[in-house]
């Protein structure tokens, strides 16, 4: 159980900064996963905290140790790459002794290391083929087990899931999960699969642009989205945005979008409203209800499209120009014609600052 | 159309066997002559089966024909071809190898620039390195000994093969070293431990392009090998070259195919590797 703090960590690539001054405290034995569109710099982060990538700048503390300038194999760390990374030419046993012989273990204990790592992954019958000779979910354990003969103090995963079909990758995350349980070391993982990110994590860094957009636990990232770009990015379909004006009167807040007004009497504001502020609304495809005849509070729409997705089926609006999505019931989609009103539940709304993006 | 294409099939035969034997019949009328005596030859029946089949001409091309006053054949020589080509090669290979692998996969600043003047080193024809190379080992008092021969074919064949095993290297995984790097293995580890192992067809092509390279050298070896450590590609020609009375051509056939026997060998016992080996010279050099 490893604290993992990273405290301003600066990385360039000639004038391109990739890492803006990272900050993120990572408690022991945490999973934290690092998500973001290819080219936020989520995989350079993580190879800053491996050692593999030098960094220009600020700390990298593992239970208060600066390692930031240390080789990659003085950090105790283990590591899963996403094409697997296996030597060829050596055999499973070879493979994940590989460490331990370069570190000029002895051999009982090497063999004991072994043969508990491949019983926590079961995959003793392999251990003396080569990796040509593997499938993909198989690869994958025996690079697992690479890093876990190490007994590493920290895993990291960079897309470890990425080269698997559907249905392995839904097995393997699984595993990955039980085997954060039962290792309780600290795991950072690195995904833009926001499925993967949602099931795993303990918490989540929302990465862009070489910054944090937002590090908490999945349910504050979909329900209570800090920027603009995490309430878009999280979700698919992601949140619908439409431009509003905020109404204060009497100390009773609401919402105005042209005709159409939206009581905000159970939102929780971060500062306090001003009338006449100009926002942005935001509201999830599962957070509108359809309904045929217009009453106050919905927004009329016309249905440009429905999706049955057989549990429930996705309603595309168009409001007013705007491309909006509802996430309805497969009975309520068929009752719908072709104009309707849709309703915001006034639970799960996010308001946003135009300017900053950040939620108000 | 069956019988079209038969005679289409027949055609193509009959015009590379034609163009087979053209090519073979130098070779053959070498083997022939060399098993003649030397009466036989002196009948001038090159096209002919010997008569009676002889070594006498091959023992004496190995170990009694006379080049100048001396009477040793080329046997010694062999054996200081055999010298020359293992060192070179094997200190070619090992070096080329740690470069190859130093550019493509250990990021270093001036990467660039270097793998330009190898391109450059592997261009420049080595005839006008000569004068200044005799000038340095003069001045340094290792001329024409064997370090100076080895030295010389080792830099020659540097550039080449340094650009063959980069070619290879570069397509290896860069995750494949990272892993192995947060293993906690340092340079010399992971390319001993985990690229020789990977890279073992890599090492045949490159060993067959520098055994055939230097082997066959006259050159160099005429001018940097001295006389304690002449080749027999030297040796050879001073035997073919230089006759006193009536040459003996089949003691001369003989030793020729004696001295093209090894990279013949190599040829006949390596064809896939052989062809790699001379297409990655064609293609890169």
């Amino acid at each position: 159980m490893t604290r993992v703090e990273i405290d301003g960590v600066e990385r360039a690539y000639g004038a391109v900064k990739v890492l803006k001054g990272i900050h993120l405290d990572i408690e022991p034995g945490e999973f934290v996963v690092l998500l973001g569109p290819s080219g936020c710099g989520k995989s350079t982060l993580l190879a800053s905290i491996a050692g593999l990538d030098p960094v220009q700048g600020g700390e990298i503390r593992f239970d208060g140790r600066d390692v930031a300038r240390d080789e990659p194999s003085d950090r105790e760390i283990g590591m899963v790459f996403q094409s697997y990374a296996l030597y060829p030419t050596m055999t499973v046993r070879k493979n994940m002794s590989f460490a331990l012989r370069v570190a000029g273990m002895a051999k009982p204990e090497i063999d004991e290391r072994v043969n508990w790592a491949a019983g926590v992954l079961q995959i003793e019958p392999l251990l003396e083929r080569k990796p040509a000779a593997l499938s993909g979910g198989q690869r994958q354990r025996v690079a697992i087990g690479r890093a876990l003969v190490r007994k590493a103090k920290v895993f990291l995963f960079d897309e470890p899931l990425s080269n698997l079909d559907a249905k392995l990758r839904g097995e393997m995350r699984a595993e990955i999960k039980a085997l954060h349980e039962k290792l309780q070391t600290t795991f950072i993982y690195v995904t833009h699969d926001q499925i993967e990110a949602m099931t795993l994590a303990t918490r989540i860094a929302v990465m862009s642009g070489g910054e944090i957009q937002q590090f908490g636990t999945p349910d504050e990232i979909y329900r209570f989205p800090q920027t603009r770009f995490v309430a878009d990015f999280i979700g698919a379909p992601s949140m619908n945005f439409v431009d509003a004006v905020l109404r204060v009167e009497g100390g009773r807040a609401s919402l105005e979008m042209g005709q159409v007004r939206v009581e905000l009497d159970d939102y929780a504001f971060a500062a306090p409203p001003r009338d006449g502020q100009p926002v942005i609304f935001g509201t999830r495809p599962e957070r509108i209800t359809l309904q045929g005849d217009p009453s106050p509070g919905a927004i009329p729409a016309r249905v440009t499209g429905v999706e049955p997705m057989g549990a429930d089926t996705l309603v595309w609006l168009d409001t007013d120009g705007h491309r909006w999505s509802a996430r309805v019931s497969p009975e309520e989609a068929n009752a719908l014609g072709r104009e309707v009103h849709a309703r915001p539940d006034p639970q799960g709304i996010s308001l946003f600052e135009p300017e900053s993006e950040r939620r108000l | 159309m069956k019988d079209q294409n038969a005679i289409a099939m027949a055609a193509i035969y009959a015009f590379l066997a034609i163009a087979a034997a053209f090519f073979a019949i130098p070779l053959i009328i070498m083997l022939l002559t060399s098993f003649k005596t030397a009466e036989e030859v002196r009948e001038g029946s090159i096209f002919f089966l010997p008569e009676s089949w002889s070594l006498a001409a091959w023992g004496k091309a190995w170990g009694e024909a006379c080049i100048g006053r001396v009477c040793e054949g080329i046997g010694g020589n062999f054996w200081n071809s055999v010298l020359i080509t293992v060192l070179a090669t094997s200190i070619s290979l090992l070096l080329a190898s740690l470069n190859g692998f130093a550019l493509a996969q250990w990021r270093l600043r001036m990467s660039g620039p270097i793998l330009g003047m190898l391109l450059i080193g592997a261009f420049i024809p080595y005839q006008i390195m000569i004068y200044p190379l005799v000038r340095l080992f003069a001045t340094g008092g290792m001329h024409q000994t064997l370090g100076a021969i080895v030295t010389v074919h080792v830099l020659f064949g540097l550039p080449i093969l340094t650009l063959i095993f980069r070619n290879f290297y570069i397509g290896l995984p860069e995750e494949l070293i990272k892993a192995a790097r947060v293993d906690g293995a340092g340079f010399f580890q992971i390319y001993g431990m985990i690229i020789v192992p990977m890279s073992v067809n890599v090492f045949l092509v490159a060993a067959i392009l520098s055994i055939t390279g230097v082997w066959n050298d006259y050159l160099l070896g005429l001018i940097f090998a001295g006389p304690n450590f002449q080749p027999m590609t030297v040796s050879l020609q001073n035997l073919v070259g230089t006759q006193m009375g009536l040459p003996e051509y089949n003691v001369n056939m003989a030793a020729t195919i004696l001295t093209a026997l090894p990279p013949l060998a190599v040829y006949l016992l390596s064809g896939k590797y052989f062809v790699r080996g001379v297409t990655a010279g064609a293609v890169k050099g």
